[in-house]
């Protein structure tokens, strides 16, 4: 049950970051709150001033720029990202994937913002996004200032985002026609075990890029510097995608709480790296055909 | 051997903590002053009296508490009755009119999809949802959608059987 | 016809148009709302509780302790009275109630929840079995001076001094020289996990205590989620030194229970809150705080068995230590039933079984569906396919040659075997295509078990026929999902040859409806459903006596259909007949029915009341890169001698397939092994089945060989596709070759048990070259 709130609902940025900067600890930002209400239901936090950035205009617009990136506002719910035909057609592989977060009833009032902000370490788009050079925007009453998704994510429950800065957007870039995306994840409860997000990128017969996160497992998304570099310049087949995938299984840092040994995520860890790999590559050469 | 407190907290006190919900609740407009922690499922069970919603896992996983806002299914237990503001909110008891069932309370009640009935009432609006934005759903689309339903009666089965009765009474319902 | 038909339940469109009130619906005027504070930790004393701050909020009614409750002899205990109602100078689990507020709204009492505080000494804990039964181990109670409870039903009741709470023996024949007889002899440990009912509606009750002022004293009201309404309302009238008729339990429809909510479990701290608070009380468990009320019992057992090289058994030796948690609860008899059905329903030359119920300071453990036959049945059922296959015969062929038949003893003393169990293994054979060739890693099993079903028989029913022709049924089994008010209905409307909507059922109220002995153990159709057929044909004779005086006719001479007594053409319907009996448009007819231990053959005295065949049937594959499971074929036989509506059967077939498959795979409680804390009390962390988890496909069969003591021959249904499951996916592992000792079948656990295979079989190779 909830500790006594205030609700505050300002009509711009800074009016939301001024109360931010204002009430400190005691304030957070509120969009969705299907995270932040829980954690407030148990009692577990100082927050009793809720920031709602809802009523805060052009939060919630999806738009492709004349570059070719796709902007997500950060007040988009998972549900209308899923149903939007501009991320289907811009990242397919984004949009099947916010069709599979959480549930029906999440979807509906999550926003992709509030899931990264959250940054608990099973978050889906947190790793995906990272894999695929995603950016997000933070403002504040100082102004606005652009990051990676790789660079957000700190820690556990640890973003780069200063208490007075709201995130506004996402950003994804337009992918080289030569790169397929696979996002993979293993899951017996709520929240998954383990999960991996590829990017791999294939001129030819040759892997010139990849770009690999791992989830779930650690604190936040990893990238698997080690995986990377053990395929770029090589030739995608099962062997390879093999190998490298049990440099992922040593290399991540691994959370030992949770149902599962250590061990055995390592182990999942591996598998599910080999999958997204090989399920990059084929869709990288499926998008040349 | 060592004392552990388990220490008392302090209250905050200077926080205006009241808010004014003005919503429509099954087509009737409400106007109700309620504390700003309440829950939207407190709201309607108790503010308004409606009880059909429930309160099971209370962390919007098992979907007992199911009611839809402006048409979308929500977890009224994580939802704030703030969120209710301006917007249409619908529960079970809003589903029948004037006594005549929805062609899916029909369908779960011909099927035998109910037995103890705790989660019937979160379950079929969620089944509203799915058949208004899917009239053809395949048995895999059915069990993915309501995964998130949880039922420890029934095993599924006839609840399964019971969406695809009414899908099938639905799509009938249209072409006449 | 209403029997044997698949009539729509009675409660089917109120529950789907969302009108059915359970407790928590309920408002009684003046109603407050309870919170408790609960032990964090383990063990401990507690050495201080300063509620002032707590007393002093707005709103706050009071504030009760262990100190509120010395004026009574506060504990209690069905089994064993080792229980106080609310702590008293120490805790024996994370999780117990320390502390309970009455405020006048939820929310307050939260509020002063966070506003008291609590100095805690911990102690020493024992959070496992072996803990517990270390030398030197602490105890969590002075055994020897536990009194018995109310319903112990244990026979001679003395403990030793220790956490033993419970041990139960039994066994037969020469056991040494049976298994020095014995060709093959496969034996291991295992272990079984604590797991949660999870009934979606947690844990509520409604106290009032009411001052009368009259002679008859204070009466006590309590609205209550209970599946054992006059059980509870001895014990609270024990605990409060009230007589029984002073205490009232009003039952409404129950978001299930499978055990959650037998006995006696919120009751007592709520009629103490609300006795303190002079106003009505409503206590409302979170899913979290029910987890810590009642489990299942954790378990650690050695199993081993013995057979010729032929196949044929000859012995098994059982020892299992049940973990009760803090207090004993159910325990002791859970214990019973879990020894009695660990021989399983095979033909022994020589058995020994030992179970023990052992205190820890974890939360307490009482009934869960299907107990008995769960914890210990698919361990032997492994172990039987284990000699299968190492003496080259399949599952079906090792039943076939082994299980009892009809009319054999199943325990000396007890009653026969009362079905036919090498059909019904044919039947689930065949419902899962057990011959058809099986793809890479995919597995087939089946199990067969027994449960000893009923409980005590007794149980009573009368029904009122009003001047209009019309019934109302009074009868107190709880309806809890499962259906048993339908059935009740089915039933009397076929004695009086009534339809369905001429009959009225109504809810369990103690000063009302009257005595059952509980809702559990598969006996409401098979005793209640008995009771209100004899008061239906109580009530029946009634209309043939009067009819027969009307017309000058013999009873003989007549016959009921359609509302009325008939001959030949002519006819008297029931409000003639009750105008005629009593002269005017008024007066009623009651015919009351009753069930209770008899003498002689096929009666409830030699007990169990019926044995409940528990059936499963899986096939699953396994990935061999995880080790997750999923299942492709489930297949079930429900061997209930009569159908009395063949739908709510196969749903309750469904349904309990579905929560083993639950027991089997998914679900298990985990207890911190330092702080003994629940660490996965919600849906988080818990997971219960989905849709997503069900089999591509299901097969059911209705047996009905009409060899039940119930209603038209039949017997209880709901636990026995329970048990068979979590057998049925143990025997489908083992044909995979994989070995599991523990549950639930977790991707982890079974791919550790894969490596290990494989390992086993790498070394074989290696050995041959």
């Amino acid at each position: 049950m909830l500790a006594p709130i205030e609700i505050h609902a300002p009509r711009t940025v800074p009016d939301a970051s001024a109360l931010l900067r204002q009430h400190g600890d005691e304030a957070a930002v509120y969009a969705g709150g299907t995270e932040l209400l829980i954690v407030m239901k148990e009692r577990l936090t100082p927050v009793n001033r809720l920031i709602d950035i809802k009523q805060i205009a052009g939060l919630r617009e999806i738009a492709v720029d004349e570059d070719g990136t796709l902007t997500i506002g950060a007040l988009a719910t998972h549900r209308e990202i899923s149903r939007s035909p501009l991320v289907q057609q811009h990242s397919p592989y984004f949009s099947s994937l916010e069709r599979i977060i959480a549930n029906t009833r999440v979807r509906a009032a999550g926003t992709l913002g509030g899931n990264l902000c959250f940054a608990e370490p099973h978050s889906d788009p947190a790793t995906l996004l990272s894999a695929v050079h995603a950016t997000v925007r933070l403002e504040s009453s100082d102004g606005s200032r652009e990051l990676q998704t790789e660079e957000f994510f700190r820690g556990l429950l640890e973003t780069d985002r200063r208490p007075d800065e709201i995130m506004t957007r996402i950003a994804l870039p337009k992918l080289w026609e030569t790169t397929g995306v696979s996002y993979q994840r293993f899951k017996t409860h709520e929240r998954p075990v383990a999960t991996v997000a590829a990017a791999v990128s294939v001129t030819g017969e040759v892997i010139d890029d990849a770009r690999v996160f791992v989830g779930s497992v650690g604190p936040k998304p990893q990238r698997m510097t080690a995986v990377e570099d053990a395929i770029r310049g090589q030739q995608p087949g099962p062997a390879l995608f093999q190998q490298a995938a049990l440099l992922a299984g040593e290399a991540a840092e691994i959370d030992e709480e949770g149902f599962e040994s250590a061990d055995y995520k390592r182990h999942l860890v591996a598998v599910y790296v080999q999958k997204a790999l090989q399920d990059a590559s084929d869709n990288a050469k499926d998008r040349q055909l | 051997m060592s004392i552990e407190t388990v220490p008392a907290t302090t209250l905050p006190t200077e926080l205006r903590t009241e808010i004014t919900v003005e919503t429509t609740v099954n087509g009737r407009a409400v106007t109700k002053q309620v504390e700003a922690r309440r829950m939207l499922l407190d709201f309607i069970r108790d503010d308004l009296g409606l009880k059909g919603a429930k309160r099971s896992c209370d962390s919007q996983v098992c979907g007992a508490c199911t009611v839809l806002i402006d048409g979308l299914p929500v977890s009224s237990c994580c939802t704030l009755a703030y969120e209710a503001t301006g917007k249409q909110v619908t529960t079970i008891e809003g589903l029948s009119q004037n006594g005549v069932l929805d062609p899916v309370q029909e369908a779960f009640i011909e099927e035998s999809a109910i037995q103890c009935g705790f989660c019937t009432p979160g379950m079929i609006l969620a089944v509203k949802v799915l058949l208004e934005e899917n009239p053809s759903p395949t048995r895999e689309e059915i069990e993915q959608n309501l995964s998130s339903n949880l039922c420890r009666c029934t095993g599924y089965w006839n609840i399964i059987d019971a969406v695809e009765r009414a899908a099938q009474r639905l799509r009938e319902g249209d072409r006449k | 016809m209403t029997v044997g038909a698949d009539i729509p339940r009675i409660d089917a469109r109120p529950k789907a148009v969302g009108e059915t009130k359970f407790v928590g619906d309920l408002i009684v005027p003046g109603m407050v709302y309870g919170k408790l504070i609960r032990s964090p930790f383990a063990a401990a004393k507690i050495t201080r509780i300063d509620a002032r701050a707590a007393k002093a909020l707005p709103g706050v009614i009071t504030v009760m302790t262990g100190d509120d409750v010395l004026d009574i002899d506060p504990y209690y205990g069905h089994a064993i009275k080792d229980r106080p109602l609310i702590a008293i100078d120490r805790v024996r689990f994370a999780g117990e109630p320390v502390v309970a507020i009455a405020a006048e709204t939820p929310e307050i009492a939260a509020d002063a929840a966070e506003l008291v505080e609590i100095d805690y000494e911990p102690m020493e804990a024992v959070l496992s079995i072996d803990e517990a039964l270390a030398e030197n181990a602490p105890h969590l109670h002075v055994t020897e001076l536990l009194r018995k409870g109310l319903f112990h039903g244990l026979g001679e009741f003395k403990l030793d001094p220790g956490n033993i709470c419970y041990h139960h023996q039994f066994g037969r024949g020469e056991l040494d020289a049976a298994f020095a007889e014995a060709d093959i002899v496969v034996e291991g440990e295992y272990e079984f996990p604590a797991v949660y009912q999870y009934a979606m509606e947690t844990h509520t009750t409604i106290a009032e205590w009411n001052t009368t002022g009259d002679a008859a004293g204070d009466e006590v009201t309590l609205h209550s989620n209970c599946q054992h309404p006059f059980l509870v309302r001895a014990e609270i009238a024990d605990l409060f030194q009230l007589p029984v008729a002073s205490v009232r339990i009003v039952v409404p429809w129950l978001g299930g229970g499978f055990g959650s909510k037998s006995y006696t479990k919120m009751e007592p701290i709520t009629v103490a809150l609300a006795r303190k608070a002079k106003r009505p009380v409503r206590i409302q468990n979170s899913v979290d705080e029910s987890m810590v009320t009642t489990r299942r019992h954790g378990m650690k057992a050695w199993m081993r068995t013995g057979a010729r090289k032929d196949g044929t058994l000859l012995v098994r030796e059982v020892r299992a230590w049940l973990d009760t948690g803090a207090y004993a609860d159910n325990g002791p008899r859970v214990v019973a039933t879990a020894a009695d059905a660990a021989p399983g329903p095979y033909r022994w030359t020589a058995v020994d079984v030992n179970a023990w119920g052992v205190y820890t300071n974890t939360s307490p453990a009482g009934s869960y569906r299907a107990f008995g036959a769960s914890h210990l049945g698919w361990i032997g059922e492994a172990q039987v396919d284990e000699i299968g296959r190492k003496c080259g015969l399949d599952g079906v062929q090792m039943r076939e040659l082994n299980l009892l038949e009809p009319g054999e003893y199943v325990r000396p003393g007890g009653k026969p075997l009362d079905a036919d169990l090498k059909g019904d293994i044919r039947k689930v054979a065949q419902n899962l295509d057990w011959d058809a060739p099986k793809p890479p890693n995919t597995g087939r099993g089946v199990s067969v078990g027994l449960l000893a079903a009923g409980a005590h028989p007794v149980s009573t029913a009368f029904v009122r026929m009003e001047a209009d022709g019309k019934v109302v049924l009074y009868v107190s089994s709880t309806d809890m999902g499962q259906g048993a008010r339908t059935v009740f209905s089915q039933i009397v409307a076929q004695e009086l040859a009534l339809t369905m909507d001429e009959v009225r059922v109504m809810g369990g109220d103690t000063q009302v409806t009257p005595y059952d002995r509980s809702t559990g153990a598969s006996r409401s159709t098979t005793l209640a459903g008995m009771a209100v057929l004899r008061s239906g044909a109580e009530l029946r004779e009634q209309l043939f006596d009067i009819a027969s005086q009307q017309l000058g006719l013999p009873p003989e001479a007549l016959e009921m259909r359609d509302g009325a007594i008939w001959h030949e053409d002519e006819s008297l319907t029931y409000p003639d007949l009750i105008k005629a009996h009593f002269g005017m448009v008024g007066g009623e007819l009651i015919g009351r029915g009753e069930v209770r231990p008899e003498r002689g053959s096929g009666s409830y005295a030699e007990g169990p009341v019926f044995w409940e065949v528990c059936i499963g049937g899986v096939e699953l594959e396994v990935d061999p890169d995880t080790g997750k499971i999923t299942l492709l074929k489930t297949a079930s036989v429900a061997d209930v001698g009569k159908a009395i509506n063949p739908k709510q059967v196969e749903t309750q077939e469904m349904g309990g397939l579905l929560q083993g498959i639950g027991n089997a795979i998914y679900e298990e409680m985990l207890f911190d092994p330092s702080s003994g804390q629940l660490t996965n009390g919600s849906l988080f962390d818990y997971h219960i089945p989905t849709m997503l988890d069900l089999p591509e496909s299901h097969r059911s069969t209705i047996v009905e060989n009409a060899d039940g003591p119930g209603p038209y021959g039949a017997k209880g249904v709901g636990e026995g596709a329970l048990a068979g499951a979590i057998a049925a996916v143990a025997t489908a592992l083992g044909d995979l070759g994989i070995d599991l000792h523990a549950l639930p079948a977790t991707p982890e656990r079974v791919w550790r048990a894969q490596q290990a295979a494989r390992g086993t079989q790498q070394a074989d190779t290696n050995g041959t070259n």
